[in-house]
């Protein structure tokens, strides 16, 4: 099963879809996603590690809430990210390690300005929960 | 929906408001026909949807540089009124005031361009640029609350610019009524440590030789009095603090939609009554964006300044570089205009459009390697567009096929031939901004002019570009 992959849907943002199958392992791959778009992910050591938390009205609620909790890391911490650790995870609220690095342009990628609620979804399919998200870049 | 299109002129397209059921209002394009050949069905009729919001104001428009956005197209422009009508945060786009800043000197070409390439290394080492870098201005809360409610006026009272800076800026460099309670926390706290960063993707600082001059007369008043001068200009925005507000209030004018009833045909529309309080807090917090991404521009202005100084060995005061003009193109403004005849003052949304009032300056920054313009605003904006005019030319290509397609030092080397010294944080930012992944701003430079609503005034050719 592939983590990710990126759709050809948009000519001036980015779309991906994430796949897991477990819902943390779905949330853990929409933000390795998320982050590879936002740095290069290969290039990004895990020197030190910051506690992400985000809630949410139900699972796809809190899935836009925690990428827009990662977006808004990057920017607060100035930090890349290339670690994921999920510490909890229920219907309504995500709690998670994120470990990186400092932001180094070099080995920046897109500047993510948001996650839209364009064609937003999550769902299962086939015994795998997937999501489906676009971002404004 | 473009089967529908009625061509009024060259350059003026309509669409009726039985294009579709729901349209309260006309839609109408400003472009040549082979802009509407390519322009997406999609985003025509996305200018529909918006057709179909309470309180809109005929017509709802799209520019020759539309294409399709969430919910409105970039590129376009609607109005609504004041008392009836809706603001949208969705209607005006992610990065709050996104705009242009242009900056004249008296340094020839000539001059410059055997420094080209130590002059763009000393920019892109002063002004950081690029996914994740660290502003070199350190706010508390206080300051930046100021930054939010002053604009320009806190980067000139705290010696990062100079008043001329801000006279000679839309809005003066700072909206009245801005309200920093009215922002969050988290964008406050996104937006601290970027004050003076460029940011990344389409944003850049270019140094442009002047190539052709249109409209002696305008350009003089501008500061622009020959071929060959040396122009800078810098393209970005409100950076973290203006995109999460917009993210903060979509989420609120989703919900206001619920509570007020709205009826929208698409949810990126998400939008509250004019007069609601969701409405006006949005546009007390975008004003606060809209000063953020203003007090940007000016501060890196200033380290343009210190940078020319460094190489050219004068001061700045002596290269005169003097801010020409510098505007918004995605914005809401409370603005007075003529509708069915008479005076009202409505809630124009700009998203990827700049105000083209008559005899005031519209900047259109140009991609990568192509050619950038400063046109007059006019009279035939204001009856046409809601004072309105183009901001530049969209992509045409993906970046995950512009990285496939081209190759970063290639692109670089492509520009050195023409002359064009690129500094960039890696090279796949050179491959996503080729010039091949843009649409051809001649040709919407060519319809904004042959519609009447912004006359070319003067031309730039890149020099050198910084891109993040």
């Amino acid at each position: 099963m592939e983590r990710y992959k990126i759709i050809e849907d948009l000519t001036s943002d980015v779309m991906f879809e994430a796949y897991g199958r477990t819902h943390a392992e779905l949330f853990k791959n929409s933000a390795l996603a998320l982050l590879g778009v936002i740095c290069q992910i290969d290039e990004v050591k895990r020197e030190k590690s910051v506690t992400v938390e985000a809630e949410g009205d139900g699972w796809k609620d809190l899935m836009f809430e925690w990428l827009q909790k990662i977006i808004s890391t990057v920017d607060i911490e100035q930090m890349f990210f290339s670690g994921i650790e999920i510490l909890e995870m229920r219907e309504k609220h995500i709690k998670a390690r994120i470990s990186g690095e400092d932001a180094d342009p070099s080995k920046g990628g897109t500047l993510v300005k948001a996650v839209t609620r364009y064609r937003f979804d999550l769902w299962k399919e086939g015994g795998i929960f997937r999501c489906r998200v676009a971002l404004d870049i | 929906m473009k089967e529908k299109l009625k061509k009024l002129g060259s350059f003026e397209w309509e669409l009726d408001k039985s294009a579709r059921p729901g349209m309260n209002v006309k839609a109408k394009i400003i472009a040549n026909k082979a802009i509407i050949d390519q322009v997406e069905d999609a985003a025509v009729e996305q200018l529909t949807n918006v057709a179909c919001m309470p309180g809109v104001i005929e017509p709802v428009i799209g520019l020759p540089d539309m294409h399709w956005g969430y919910g409105l197209p970039m590129g376009a422009v609607s109005a609504f009124d004041k008392d009836k009508g809706v603001i949208s945060s969705g209607l005006c786009g992610f990065d709050i005031n996104c705009g242009v800043n242009s900056i004249r000197t008296s340094l020839s070409a000539d001059e410059v361009k055997p420094k080209i390439s130590e002059l763009m290394a000393t920019l892109f080492r002063n002004i950081p640029c690029g996914v994740g870098a660290r502003g070199k201005l350190k706010l508390n809360h206080e300051r930046l609350d100021e930054v939010l409610k002053l604009g320009v006026k806190w980067v000139v009272d705290n010696g990062y610019g100079v008043k001329q800076d801000l006279e000679n800026m839309e809005e003066n460099g700072g909206m009245a009524g801005a309200d920093p309670r009215k922002v969050s926390d988290l964008a406050k706290r996104r937006g601290m440590d970027q004050l003076g960063t460029l940011g990344a993707g389409n944003h850049f600082l270019e140094v442009q030789s002047v190539s052709d001059i249109y409209d002696p007369k305008f350009a003089k008043k501008l500061g622009i009095k020959e071929k060959n001068q040396v122009v800078v200009m810098l393209h970005c925005g409100s950076r973290g603090l203006g995109h999460q507000v917009a993210t903060d209030y979509l989420k609120i004018h989703e919900q206001a939609v619920k509570k007020y009833n709205i009826s929208i045909p698409d949810p990126q529309l998400a939008c509250a009554p004019a007069n609601s309080k969701e409405g006006q807090d949005y546009f007390a917090a975008m004003k606060c964006a809209v000063n953020y991404a203003f007090a940007n521009r000016v501060v890196m202005t200033q380290w343009v300044r210190e940078s020319f100084e460094q190489v050219f060995k004068k001061s700045w005061e002596d290269m005169g570089m003097h801010t020409v003009y510098g505007i918004a193109h995605n914005v809401v403004k409370l603005e007075e205009h003529k509708v069915n005849g008479e005076r009202k003052e409505v809630y124009v949304h700009r998203k990827g459009a700049t105000r083209a009032f008559p005899e005031i300056p519209v900047l259109i920054a140009g991609t990568m390697g192509t050619s950038s313009y400063i046109l007059k605003g006019t009279e035939k904006a204001m009856e046409k567009t809601f004072g309105s005019s183009c901001h530049g030319a969209g992509r045409c290509m993906s970046r995950n096929a512009a990285i496939k397609k081209f190759w970063g030092n290639k692109v670089k080397e492509e520009l050195l031939k023409q002359g064009i010294v690129s500094q960039a944080t890696h090279p796949q930012v050179l491959a996503e901004e080729a010039p091949g992944a843009y649409k051809d701003v001649e040709s919407v430079i060519e319809s904004v002019h042959g519609a009447g609503i912004s006359l070319k005034a003067v031309r730039l050719v890149p020099l050198g570009v910084a891109k993040g």
